[in-house]
């Protein structure tokens, strides 16, 4: 039998972000853009019991343009992702 | 003359493709989840080992201590056997499968472009690979060309005339007849123990104390009926397959998945709007194993309500987490006609306007770009497992 071969995608996979942060680990700089309010912060520990657990320390942060973005810092990786939570 | 070409443990065979090393263990196919606890064809160590085929697993263990349980391999098994007909196929024989590992043919047609019956059946052999094993018989009717295989060594063909068929048939054990267990104890107890010393007995007799199914064991020891072999209709080339970034258990994903699958094969134009006949789920498993259940339908039907009706409960009998999740049309009626409804169903409208939007994207930006959003655990605390994009072709 021939196959159609669909390989389904994910949606809203972290991109990498360039973050810079204060001294208690929040955000002050996201992709070069001053950071004027953290509106929420949010812990993700996940599958711990996997050979790929998740440990993230999410961010929902306004930027000095308006925009809301959402980052995390990937404990595991130690770098920055930003997505739409 | 009739052939028959034979794989012993096709499905164990089948099953260690992908693990030769385990060919030359101790090794039994294992009973399916939610089966009797029968194991399936041994290895030949296995058999040396004092384990056969149909032996309950406990006792099979306890036997053999060491007997590895090979996960059975559905959907792999019917590829392959596909694959050994197709190449039957190839080399000019009209085969009519029986179950996996046993195929009859007719010899008539090709004796003369291989030069007689023993070349065509050495031919069939070559063609299925002596990695197979196979074995062929060949004879006047089906139960003999079977039998003849039976007896015929790997790789070996043979050939039994019209006029040696009873006498070849005599000294046969009667578990070549598909009689259950309890018809052959009954048999053994009565003495009966050869094809030939069933065949021996009066058929009335026998019928009275057998009931149909003794009745047709006897009818094939003495040969069986002259039934032509009628070669099968090429199968049909549709299938449309789905695989998983992470294997998935939740029956509301698989349920999504099978949606976008069945929408795809909907919209393949090889259908040219045939319905339905049969169909095939199979999923590959997490681990390596596979799973695979045929449906077919009472009424030929290309109507996506009939058909997720028909297929969708099977998916809460998959025994693992799916890794790829595949749809298959094995059989479509012949006919492209269907009764129109009296009142167009309510939505039809703007279902049309929003095909004829996708068409059009689809048509400007190539085929891969259509795909549909399908949310696969929306519960999920890990934002980029919620959802996914499966690609979707539009009709």
């Amino acid at each position: 039998m021939s196959s159609v071969g669909g390989v389904a995608a994910r949606l809203n996979a972290p991109r990498p972000a360039l973050v810079e942060t204060t001294g208690g680990g929040e955000p002050r700089l996201v992709n070069r853009e001053l950071v004027t309010v953290v509106r929420e912060e949010w812990r993700v520990v996940d599958r711990w019991w996997t050979e790929e657990p998740v440990d993230r320390r999410y961010f929902e942060v306004v930027l000095e343009s308006g925009r809301n973005v959402c980052v995390y810092r990937d404990g595991e990786r130690r770098c920055w992702f930003t997505q739409r939570a | 003359m009739i052939a028959c070409l034979l794989i012993p443990g096709f499905e164990l065979r089948a099953a260690l493709r992908s693990r030769p090393r385990l060919a030359v263990v101790p090794a039994a196919l294992a009973p399916e989840p939610g089966r009797e606890q029968l194991v399936g064809p041994v290895t030949a160590a296995a058999e040396a080992a004092g384990v056969t085929a149909g032996m309950r697993l406990g006792e099979a263990l306890a036997t053999c201590p060491q007997l590895v349980l090979v996960d059975p391999d559905p959907a792999g098994a019917e590829r392959e056997w596909e694959g050994v007909l197709r190449r039957l196929e190839d080399a000019g024989f009209g085969v009519e499968p029986v179950e996996p590992g046993v195929v009859v043919f007719e010899t008539t047609g090709v004796e003369r472009l291989y030069g007689g019956v023993e070349a065509a059946l050495r031919k069939a052999l070559a063609s299925v690979g002596p990695a197979w094993d196979p074995r062929a018989g060949a004879g006047g009717r089906r139960f003999v060309a079977l039998a003849a295989a039976t007896v015929a060594r790997p790789g070996q063909a043979v050939i039994v005339e019209g006029r040696e068929e009873q006498s070849f048939l005599e000294p046969l054990p009667l578990s070549l007849l598909p009689i259950d267990e309890g018809r052959y104890a009954e048999l053994e107890g009565l003495g009966v123990r050869t094809l030939g010393s069933l065949a021996s007995l009066p058929g009335g007799a026998v019928s009275e104390r057998l009931g149909p199914e003794g009745k047709r064991a006897w009818s094939l020891a003495r040969g069986g009926e002259r039934r032509r072999v009628r070669g099968r209709s090429p199968a049909a080339e549709l299938a449309e397959a789905l695989s998983f970034p992470e294997a998935v258990a939740n029956e509301l994903t698989l349920r999504r998945a099978f949606g976008a699958l069945l929408d795809r094969l909907l919209a393949r134009p090889e259908r040219e709007r045939r319905p339905f006949r049969k169909l095939a789920l199979a999923a590959r498993l997490v681990g390596g194993g596979s799973w695979r259940r045929t449906v077919t339908l009472r009424e030929a039907t290309a109507e996506r309500g009939r058909l997720r009706s028909a297929l969708g409960p099977k998916l809460t009998e998959i025994p693992a987490p799916v890794v790829e999740l595949r749809l298959e049309a094995v059989e479509l009626a012949e006919h492209a006609g269907q009764q129109l409804a009296l009142l167009a169903p309510e939505g039809e409208e703007t279902d049309a306007l929003l095909r004829e939007g996708l068409r059009q994207v689809r048509a400007s930006a190539g085929g891969g770009a259509v795909g549909a959003v399908v949310e696969v655990a929306p519960w999920s605390r890990i934002p980029e497992t919620r959802a996914m994009v499966v690609p979707r072709d539009v009709r």
